[in-house]
């Protein structure tokens, strides 16, 4: 096998916006729990003792409304899907969590992935184009099929984020929002 | 010096030299880091331009983002897909030395003397491991300095040869994990993919990756080429980033300098933010020759022909 790399200009051009669009929230629904023949969409709300029993738990609940994708299979709730956004330092990343329906993690799966300029990050124009952003685009070409090196990017955001969900959902189960 | 061409036994492997990377006639050893030089980047017609259908998922692994995209014309992409995951999730929990189950963890609290029996996949890049060491005087060095003579891997298992040795995989695990993702796409019947775990990437089949650099100072990424037929990866080295060499290469005799991720020592860096970007035929290889060409700071180490690797040194 030969192993060719065309080198073109190394670090010399301007930053530019890296996006990649993997799957939307009814496609990682569909990935998670294929089985099911009926997506509810329903709204988790936490009360102020609640988001007080994440914090003590170390998951800050940062949002009292968690919208939940409910997978059911006639009566039977096969799980949910919950759909949630983390920035880091360059990057936004959306990603989905199914959790079964014992409270387990069955998949996380990421959504969306934009890496930009570090300034860009923090103006909230740049923010809000993501916000309710449906990723439904199937994959363009050329652009779409890019990939990143260099320095590796952390997903700590994501899995904190993993955590505080599955938190969420506890909480929510035990409260009776949710089938125990 | 043979345990190197035989560590790694697969199809891509040819005994004693592997294939040669052809860098495009632009491309340079050691780039310069002059930032208001602009070169147009190499956006020539692959086989990519014009083609669509590609399948792409990324799940949170191995501590990153792992992107995995699949060809045009992939029977059940869905299954090939998780394949490849699941060998990337199955190489984590045996690696990882955050994972208290891990035969790595579990071999940090084994006494002196005492051993563990390892799965197939945790022996081939122990040997790896102790073949690139080797092969490299001692710049690679999974012990981080701990203990380079104090573990050996040997007949199906791992020894612990001195007491407080302790092994981190960081500088060989995700390409490692890379290349067995590949082979899962491969064995599913998928004729073009890619993996990359956070910036350990490889491409197989009649495509050319185009690839960006990011930019860890600042952010943004910066095209940086195509990538057909092979592996790529980059580490970033700069106070607080994930790869840090574990002593200051240039101040110690050659040999003696060793390189890893994740030291203690952040401030060893030689100045801040620079990478190295090392291009192999195999991603386990990249990822390595990383860590041996930001130790040793020699671009045209002679371990990278031996392997039919390429290396370029670049601020960022």
């Amino acid at each position: 096998m030969q192993a060719h790399i065309s080198l073109g200009a190394l670090a010399l051009l301007p930053a530019s916006v890296f996006a990649v669009d993997y799957l939307s929230a009814e496609q990682a629904a569909q990935a998670m729990f294929g089985e099911a023949d009926r997506v509810e969409q329903r709204e988790l709300v936490l009360d102020a003792s609640q988001l007080q029993a994440l914090a003590a738990a170390g998951v800050a609940g940062r949002s009292a409304r968690w919208p939940v994708r409910l997978a059911w299979q006639g009566k039977r709730l096969l799980g949910l899907v919950v759909v949630d956004a983390v920035v880091g330092k360059f990057e936004l990343i959306s990603y989905a969590v199914g959790i079964a329906a014992d409270g387990s993690i069955k998949q996380v799966e990421i959504l969306s992935y934009r890496e930009s300029h570090g300034h860009e990050i923090r103006l909230p124009a740049w923010r809000r184009q993501f916000v309710g952003k449906t990723v439904a685009a199937p994959l363009r070409v050329g652009e779409d099929i890019a990939n990143i090196s260099g320095a590796t990017l952390s997903c700590n955001h994501v899995t904190d984020g993993v955590r505080r969900i599955v938190a969420v959902v506890d909480l929510a189960r035990r409260s009776g929002q949710l089938p125990a | 010096m043979t345990a190197l061409t035989t560590a790694q036994p697969g199809p891509a492997a040819p005994a004693g030299r592997l294939a040669a990377i052809a860098a495009a006639p632009g491309a340079a050893a050691c780039a310069s880091t002059d930032t208001s030089t602009d070169t147009s980047t190499d956006t020539s017609a692959s086989p990519a331009a014009g083609q669509t259908g590609w399948t792409r998922r990324a799940r949170p692994l191995l501590g990153t983002l792992v992107d995995i995209g699949l060809a045009p014309g992939s029977p059940a992409p869905a299954a090939a897909l998780a394949a490849a995951f699941d060998a990337i999730a199955a190489l984590q929990a045996q690696l990882s030395r955050f994972d208290p189950a891990s035969a790595i963890s579990r071999f940090q609290h084994l006494p002196a003397g005492a051993s563990l029996a390892l799965p197939a996949s945790a022996q081939r890049v122990l040997h790896a491991a102790q073949a690139l060491q080797q092969a490299s005087g001692g710049l690679f060095d999974i012990s981080l300095g701990s203990g380079p003579a104090g573990w050996r891997c040997q007949a199906g298992r791992l020894h612990k040869l001195q007491p407080g040795v302790q092994l981190d995989l960081g500088g060989i695990a995700k390409g490692f994990a890379v290349d067995a993702a590949v082979r899962a796409l491969q064995r599913a019947g998928c004729p073009a993919g890619w993996v990359n775990a956070g910036g350990d990437v490889r491409v197989y089949g009649d495509v050319a990756l185009p690839l960006h650099l990011r930019d860890a100072q600042h952010g943004g990424v910066r095209p940086l080429g195509q990538l057909r037929g092979g592996a790529l990866a980059s580490s970033h080295f700069a106070p607080g980033s994930r790869s840090q060499l574990h002593q200051l290469a240039p101040a110690l005799p050659a040999g003696s300098a060793r390189a890893s991720c994740q030291s203690s020592h952040p401030d060893a860096n030689p100045q801040p933010g620079w990478q190295v970007s090392v291009a192999a035929p195999r991603a386990l290889w990249a990822d390595a020759l990383t860590k041996i060409v930001a130790a040793s700071r020699d671009v045209q180490h002679p371990l990278l022909a031996r392997l039919g690797a390429s290396a370029w040194l670049h601020g960022g």
